[in-house]
């Protein structure tokens, strides 16, 4: 089915505030910029029209929370975002990762870690093309950033 | 009146294959006009450059006064900055001869063995002892990463944005392709656009194609 007519533009979209929002997440600038193009600037366009979207309101969202302290979500800790390649051609003794990882901090509120369930949910969240896995990375640092913060005593 | 030698077109796609089109048409252009002036490279161009349309552009911007390529690297090797892996898609030997002379060694390089022309890519690769490491169509993706680099050469640039690029850029740098190299440059190494239709080449959008068109 063609997607043409319902989202046949992401010119709203402005890579540079997605690229602001990740700064503190992927601090090195040549690492955010791959990060950023695999979101928004690869894969059909209402992937990169919804992407953007859902990250510009989450990241509102933290900023009007105030929450943005990512060294503690990073402290409780994260997995790689895999670059997948067809499985002959992954190279051995090398993770082949984006530059964004996944924080798993977040996920303990629905699965103990290192349970069978949160390997599930990362699964889960990583698995699909880069445009949805990197996504669904920046959005659990927003949401993560923001759960933190109104955990706090 | 000049009289060229039958047989450089021939010659020409020979050298191509294990040199790169625009590097093999310098090398002809300079050699035709030692021997023959301008008026031989204006020959050169009548003969061989509908067939060989890079010639074409070279005896061009040689008629018009350009006496060398440029291949200064140095926009190279900022597009390529932190990646320690650098995958070369076609061959231009001017230009990549230069950018490894800059490239600190610890940036690996590999070469996509496949080309439109007969190579013997023992040879070729030979000639960089070892610094440039094969690699096939169907095995490049196992140089990806968040640290690799794709790099093609680009045969000039049009005015509406539109760039001539080797079809086998198409091939290697599909959509699966271009999400796990976190650079996809293209050098261009044709100062002028190209005035004939690009046989032996595709044309792409520049912007959208490259991360960095050089």
């Amino acid at each position: 089915m063609s997607h043409s007519r319902a989202s046949s533009s992401a010119a709203f979209v402005d890579a540079a505030r997605i690229d602001a929002l990740l700064a503190s997440i992927v601090p090195d600038g040549e690492d955010r910029a791959f990060v950023v193009r695999c979101i928004l600037g690869e894969g059909p366009v209402h992937h990169r029209g919804a992407n953007y979207v859902l990250l510009v309101l989450l990241g509102q969202l933290v900023e009007k929370l105030g929450a943005s302290n990512v060294a503690a979500l990073r402290a409780r800790g994260t997995l790689p975002v895999p670059i997948k390649v067809p499985p002959h051609l992954e190279r051995p003794q090398s993770l082949m990762s984006y530059p964004l990882p996944l924080p798993t901090g977040p996920l303990e509120s629905l699965a103990p870690a290192g349970s069978p369930d949160q390997a599930a949910m990362v699964d889960c969240l990583n698995d699909g093309p880069p445009q949805h896995a990197l996504a669904n990375a920046a959005m659990m640092w927003l949401i993560g950033a923001a759960l933190t913060h109104l955990e706090k005593p | 009146m000049t009289e060229l030698p039958p047989g450089l077109d021939q010659a020409l796609s020979a050298v191509a294959g294990e040199l790169g089109m625009a590097s093999a048409s310098w090398v002809f252009v300079r050699a035709v006009a030692r021997s023959e002036g301008d008026e031989g490279v204006s020959e050169l161009a009548e003969k061989v450059g509908a067939e060989l349309v890079v010639l074409d552009a070279v005896t061009r911007v040689w008629l018009a006064g350009e006496r060398a390529p440029d291949t200064d690297p140095a926009k190279v090797v900022e597009a390529i900055g932190k990646a320690t892996r650098v995958v070369v898609v076609g061959l231009e030997v001017e230009w990549l001869d230069r950018l490894l002379d800059e490239l600190p060694s610890s940036v690996k390089v590999a070469l996509v063995a496949h080309s439109a022309f007969p190579v013997d890519w023992q040879r070729v690769l030979d000639n960089y002892a070892g610094r440039v490491e094969r690699v096939d169509l169907d095995t490049f993706q196992t140089w990806a990463g968040g640290k690799s680099a794709l790099l093609t050469f680009a045969y000039g640039r049009a005015e509406d944005g539109r760039a001539a690029v080797l079809p086998l850029w198409l091939r290697a740098c599909g959509a699966d392709v271009r999400a796990q190299f976190r650079a996809l440059i293209a050098w261009n190494v044709l100062s002028a656009p190209l005035d004939l239709y690009p046989r032996r080449l595709v044309e792409v959008d520049a912007e959208e194609t490259f991360t960095h068109f050089v």
